[in-house]
């Protein structure tokens, strides 16, 4: 009797959040195996603004397609590590990395979990807590699995962004036609990067390489995620706007759930691309090589020569 | 040999045989009033040679105004400088002209994009959207 009674006393004192964590990669790996077609709006409050998208997701076997109604001659195509834009059927631009790394410690917990009704179907609402702060509130269809919406929240409890479906068809989408098979680049995982492995509560889970010389590092804090880039070139920051965070100066363009930070360090050409919340800006920045005025001598010898590396010593 | 003026001033002026320069040689080996008149007439020689060499203003001569003819050394700084310009007109392009960009944004997407679709959190709650904007331009 009094073993049971220890027995039962562990079960009570043992940490919930190992076993809150495993539950919440069991959501996400049920909803990515999940088959549907749905219509996703996404509403974000960025540092630079209010961004807003309306997407058509369709997704079978781990593979997601993206279009957009207001361009529908544009797909995405990504899963299983590879990323591909088409234009009408044209690839603008692919990637494909080989290989994941490790996951990352576990850091959020979810509760329990209390049923809910969405879109007119059974479902289940699950709040997702780091450090004691709700960090994203996720509902999840019982019958399906997917994933039907997902708000993320600042450390101020204040929105930050919302990815609802509005339409949510369940099962196996119409196959879609991709045009022709694209010729991907192919990054190999497992380089030597100086690097942080860690920034903020980001570990680094792989660096990458491939042949364009381009090395990139992906970070993960368990859900949200960015890439560090280290380039030979100048990253075109398009129409980012020149912004200054922890006092150091950066171009930062905002979009409907990522971020983009480009500056230029000793190293570099440099760029971050993430989904992480704003809060979370300065501390992973502050990481990472400073932006650094590249000097007449390296300006002059890259637009005569080009790359941005060489050469080093100045 | 009484004594050796003239054959010193060829002598300077190189203009002495084999067989002069010997005589000569000889003689001021004996005669000290040559010997010094030598060393005289070389430090005056010497003297000269170091002054700095002057144009003459404009006008002084007429004769000469007709004639002039560069000399080597401002040919060589007209070269010299004409490298430099050129040299410089290239640097103040090569930083003016801006460089042009090879990496953008859709490109970084899409290696953030191929690598979060290996995330747990991959699906709608991590979709990342191309820029319509750039990509319709």
């Amino acid at each position: 009797m009094r073993r049971a009674i220890a027995l039962a006393a562990a079960l009570v004192l043992l940490p919930s959040s190992a076993a809150f964590a495993a539950d919440l990669d069991e959501l996400l790996d049920e909803s990515r195996e999940a088959a549907y077609t749905a219509e996703q709006v996404i509403t974000c409050s960025t540092p630079d603004g209010a961004r807003n998208a309306v997407i058509e997701l369709s997704q079978a076997s781990g593979e997601l397609h993206i279009g957009a109604p207001v361009a529908p001659e544009v797909e995405v195509a990504s899963g299983f590590g590879g990323w591909t834009l088409l234009r009408e059927g044209a690839v603008v631009s692919s990637a494909n990395v080989q290989g994941a790394g490790e996951e990352p410690e576990p850091r959020y917990t979810v509760d329990e979990g209390t049923e809910t009704e969405y879109l007119g179907r059974d479902a289940t609402l699950y709040r997702m807590t780091g450090d004691g702060v709700v960090r994203a509130e996720l509902i999840f269809d019982v019958e399906a699995g997917a994933l039907l919406r997902v708000v993320t929240f600042n450390a101020d409890g204040s929105v930050f962004c919302e990815r609802r479906f509005v339409t949510f068809d369940p099962g196996i989408p119409p196959a879609t036609d991709t045009g022709a098979a694209p010729s991907v680049e192919s990054a190999e995982g497992g380089v030597e990067s100086s690097l942080p492995e860690t920034l903020g509560n980001f570990e680094r889970l792989d660096v990458y390489e491939d042949e364009e010389g381009f090395i990139f590092a992906y970070y993960s804090d368990g859900f949200f995620s960015f890439a560090v880039f280290q380039t030979p070139a100048i990253v075109a920051a398009g129409s980012g706007s020149l912004v200054t965070v922890g006092g150091q100066p950066y171009i930062r363009s905002s979009g409907a759930g990522d971020v983009t930070y480009a500056w230029e360090a000793s190293s570099g050409g440099m760029a971050l691309v993430g989904d992480l919340p704003p809060d979370m800006h300065e501390e992973v920045l502050s990481g990472l090589p400073a932006p650094e005025d590249p000097g007449l001598f390296r300006r002059l010898w890259r637009n005569l020569f080009g790359g941005a590396n060489s050469p080093r010593p100045l | 040999m009484s004594h050796a003026g003239e054959l010193i001033s060829a002598y300077l002026d190189g203009e002495l045989a084999r067989h002069e320069i010997d005589q000569l040689q000889a003689h001021l080996a004996t005669c000290g009033k040559c010997a010094a008149e030598m060393q005289e007439m070389q430090s005056v020689r010497s003297a000269v040679r170091s002054l700095p060499l002057l144009e003459l203003p404009p006008g002084l001569i007429p004769e000469a105004d007709a004639e002039v003819v560069p000399l080597r050394r401002n040919k060589g700084f007209l070269v010299g400088a004409a490298a430099a310009a050129v040299a410089l007109i290239i640097a103040i392009a090569a930083i003016v002209t801006p460089s042009t960009p090879s990496v953008t944004l859709e490109e970084l997407n899409s290696r953030y994009g191929a690598r979060a679709s290996l995330d747990p959190a991959f699906g709608p709650a991590k979709v990342v959207v191309p820029d319509l904007g750039d990509i319709l331009e």
